[in-house]
């Protein structure tokens, strides 16, 4: 810890020595500890000793960034060498600031020493319950990891953060198959501070794969109609939540001016029941994210609330590109609020729809246009769960979606990372053979 | 250029093993123009060593961010433990992988390292062309960019090298505005295998390129919705390089035959039409060289090329030596890794569909009521064969003639389904190299195809 913390100073020093008015680096060290699973058997065992340095300055308001793997101090001031020449290569642009605050904290996240025996012993066991509780699941692939590390941030400007972090992940990629029957694969994941409990106990995990059991006989739908349609927290986020992180509130959106929600701060663009919020100190959250890449402390902050653009999620050189606020943090851990009706509540009120479990589809549009398969899928006929779907397509527009909310469950699913409801949307496209 | 000091540590392999020692640096360059701002200005490079052990069945793997004999003869004892580890609790008592040829593959041209002006200067110059001939776009992304992977490969038992692997990209990226105020973009990536100065010589020349972009990006400004249904495509090179990626390779990648993929019962019966012959290639294809030539894979074996398809029939799988031999197979040259942290995976080299006799115009001429489907900017696909490709540029096709544009919409259907409905197969090639496949960890992939007339489903109103 000393070394890296020296290096940095060094890192900073050089850089101011080479005419840098401002330079900021990142010094880490970390390690992971990981078993695979594939094809149902265990398969590789793997340790990673890591170190990352990462510069960026700025010369007379140009920037420039070099990133290396080494901490021996010839390669380190080469690297200053380096991100001073891309720096003169670049432009002069007003619009790069960074935290100025002087500020020094050490924070200690998540499970920063791994207990390697436990790990292997959940991992063993979360193979065989599966084997045993859902005979016809096969584990396509399942990583198990304990990530840990240190990492020493530092800028010219007094900024100093010491975070030392570590996490359990558990990543299960997995299909049901019987004879020649199968179904497409699913993937759950999971981070855990803790290996106290069986990992099958933990999330969404054993739902989920309950679920894909009950997918090998499926239906083609016919025709097209519009219809509710409920998508799954993973669904959720893959075409909804990433939709308005991408193309809607995000930094290269709104600097390039396609963001169709640009002028829309403060206006309703949600039913009233969405809440959306980007919470690294949500509690169920297992490593927040401490500071942003320019130095900023991070914090909780609202998206849209009751349905109106409360943020755009910006960083401060979006923020001062664009003439708008820099938002909390970077918008990693998203948490979405829960309704009032459970997952049954809010079937039983549909006669004809979809429960869309995955997605996959071509990147939306930057209006929000998307269209792709609803994998995983089940028809929902007279209020209840009917057959699993196959070859069906859903297309929509978000924008339209956003406003067209039926239901919202109570049913949160946390993955250590975001905590995402059920939501069931009115009017999206179906399209089956 | 990494200096050998592996070779003299094959000393210290455990007997009886197979043993894998690997020095890598992977070195990117990027500059990112948004709207005239430098947004991205990054030079990164990242290198070290790693180790590979196969014991009873299982591996173990190890690395450090450090390129010395100290951190190769420490990987080399980490690997070791957790291949005993993995043995002792998860081994499943498979013999030792069988024994290959000794070889020492030549050492390829090194690698020139470029200033990062060259990308900043490349990149502003396109952006100023842009800027002054459209003034009208909403926006405008210009990337350019290098990466390169080093490798230096001792084996126990199989082919010894050094691989030197660049390639070097400029994406272009532009969006305008329809009358009703919607935004609407369209992508290029020019380049390919080679260093920056190699494939950008000369900034004049993507002048015509650009035009043609900015072009199909007005069409696509008046652009309508695709019909939503099954409908006969003419999917161009492009497009059917996706699908032999996507919906095809990943299914005959022998780990995931392992997982359950439909190619498991299929192989040696009909996948496709007659018409259809796929290979994963090598390092040369159709006379020429691959986009991304592979000479020798991370378990240092030979690469030669992967009949996958012949004649509608599938041939066979890509393997690692563990699954060729739990196949029967041979070894190919399949097994690659990204980083010096990564393990060798399964991967696609230079994937194709192979040239048929027709010419596309008398493709697009025997549709009466359907779609020529041109560009691509993603896609997935299913271990049952099912897969999604986002369409980013295309048009309707009207008695035999091209239509309107189409905006953005994604078509989807089953591999081994979706090929037998191939009944037109053009007779040039187009290959795309410029994305990552992503199967835990990215790899440059080069993929390519001629045009097919086929049935797919299509999203749309």
């Amino acid at each position: 810890m000393d070394r890296m913390k020296e290096l940095a100073r060094e890192i900073l020093a050089e850089a101011k020595a080479k005419g840098a008015e401002y330079a900021q680096c990142s010094v880490s060290e970390g390690e992971k500890k990981e078993f695979n699973v594939d094809g149902g058997r265990f398969s590789l065992m793997r340790s990673l000793f890591n170190r990352n340095v990462t510069i960026t300055l700025l010369k007379d308001q140009k920037k420039g960034t070099v990133a290396i793997n080494k901490f021996d101090i010839e390669t380190v001031k080469n690297a200053v060498s380096d991100a001073i020449a891309a720096a003169e290569s670049g432009q002069p642009d007003e619009a790069w600031e960074y935290a100025k605050e002087p500020v020094e904290k050490e924070y200690t996240d998540g499970a920063p020493e791994c207990d390697t025996d436990k790990l292997f012993m959940r991992t063993k066991e979360l193979l065989e319950s599966i084997k045993e509780k859902h005979p016809t699941i096969l584990m396509e692939q399942m990583i198990t990891e304990h990530n840990s590390g240190t990492e020493v941030f530092m800028n010219t400007n007094g900024v100093n953060y010491v975070t030392k972090y570590g996490a359990y992940t558990f990543s299960l990629m997995y299909s049901a198959h019987e004879g020649e029957k199968s179904t497409s694969f699913y993937g759950s994941d999971i981070t855990l501070k803790t290996l106290d409990k069986p990992v099958l106990e933990c999330g969404k995990i054993d739902w989920e794969i309950s679920m894909v059991e009950k997918q090998l006989d499926p239906i083609s739908l016919e025709g097209k109609f519009n219809g509710p349609v409920i998508l799954a927290p993973m669904a959720l986020y893959e075409i909804v939540l990433s939709t308005i992180m991408g193309n809607f509130v995000g930094d290269a959106c709104m600097i390039d001016g396609t963001s169709i929600w640009k002028d829309k701060l403060g206006e309703q663009v949600a039913d009233p029941r969405f809440n959306m919020s980007s919470e690294p100190y949500n509690d169920d959250v297992v490593v927040p994210n401490r500071h942003t890449a320019e130095g900023y402390e991070t914090e909780n902050f609202d998206l849209i609330k009751d349905g109106k653009l409360n943020s755009f999620c910006l960083s401060q050189y979006a923020a001062n590109k664009t003439g708008n606020k820099r938002s909390g943090n970077t918008g990693r851990n998203i948490h979405v609020a829960a309704g009032e009706k459970t997952l049954e509540e809010i079937i039983s009120g549909i006669d004809k729809g979809l429960l869309v479990m995955r997605f996959s589809g071509g990147q939306p549009a930057a209006s929000g246009e998307y269209s792709g398969v609803a994998k995983n899928s089940f028809l929902i006929e007279n209020g209840k769960i009917s057959k699993a779907i196959s070859e069906t397509m859903i297309s929509g527009c978000v924008p339209e979606m956003l406003v067209n909310i039926r239901d919202i469950s109570k049913d949160i699913a946390n993955d250590g990372n975001n905590s995402l409801p059920f939501i069931a949307f009115d009017g999206v496209t179906i399209s089956g053979k | 250029m990494l200096q050998d000091i592996l070779t003299d540590k094959k000393a210290l392999f455990a007997d009886g093993a197979h043993t894998e020692l690997r020095g890598q640096n992977n070195r990117t360059r990027r500059a990112v123009l948004l709207n005239g701002a430098l947004m991205g200005n990054v030079r990164s490079d990242v290198s070290g060593v790693s180790a590979r052990v196969y014991e009873g069945g299982v591996y173990g793997f190890s690395s450090m961010a450090e390129y010395t004999g100290e951190a190769a003869e420490m990987v080399l004892k980490a690997a070791t433990e957790n291949a005993a580890f993995m043995n002792k609790h998860a081994g499943i008592g498979k013999p030792a992988l069988p024994k290959m040829a000794l070889k020492q593959m030549p050492t390829q041209e090194d690698i020139k390292d470029a200033e990062q002006k060259l990308y900043v200067d490349f990149a502003r110059e396109a952006d100023a062309y842009i800027t002054k001939k459209y003034p009208n776009l909403v926006s405008r992304t210009i990337v350019a960019m290098e990466d390169s992977m080093e490798k230096l490969i001792v084996t126990s038992d199989g082919a010894s090298g050094h691989i030197l692997a660049p390639r070097s990209y400029m994406y272009v990226v532009l969006t305008a505005q329809t009358d009703a105020g919607t935004p609407v973009e369209l992508f290029q990536a020019f380049g390919g295998s080679g260093v920056f100065s190699d494939n950008f010589a000369d900034p004049t020349k993507l002048h015509a390129e650009i035009d043609d972009l900015y072009e199909k990006l007005m069409q696509k400004r008046e652009g309508v919705y695709a019909d939503a249904g099954e409908k006969t495509v003419i999917l161009d090179g492009m497009m059917s390089g996706m699908l032999s990626h996507e919906a095809v390779g990943h299914t005959v990648e022998a780990d995931l035959v392992l997982g359950g993929s439909v190619a498991g019962p299929c192989l040696n019966k009909r996948v496709a039409s007659d018409l259809v012959t796929l290979t994963d290639f090598a390092h040369t294809a159709f006379g020429e060289k691959c986009p991304l030539p592979v000479y020798i894979d991370d378990e240092g074996t030979e690469a030669v090329d992967s009949p996958l398809i012949v004649n509608g029939i599938l041939t066979g799988y890509m393997n690692s030596r563990e699954s060729a031999q739990h196949f029967g197979m041979t070894p190919q040259g399949n097994a690659r890794a990204w980083l010096f942290q990564d393990e060798p995976l399964i991967r696609m080299r230079n994937t194709s569909i192979h040239p048929g006799k027709d010419k596309l115009e008398d493709m697009i001429a025997s549709v009466d009521d359907g779609y020529y489907l041109i560009q691509s900017n993603n896609g997935q696909a299913d271990t049952t064969g099912e897969f999604m490709f986002g369409v980013t540029m295309g048009y309707e096709i009207k008695n035999g003639k091209l239509g309107k544009a189409l905006l953005d919409t994604t078509i989807s259907g089953v591999a081994f389904e979706m090929l037998k409905t191939v009944d037109m197969v053009s007779d040039k090639v187009v290959w795309v190299s410029s994305g990552m496949c992503g199967k835990k960890q990215p790899m440059p992939v080069g993929m390519g195809g001629p045009a097919l007339r086929c049935k797919v489903k299509i999203g749309g109103r």
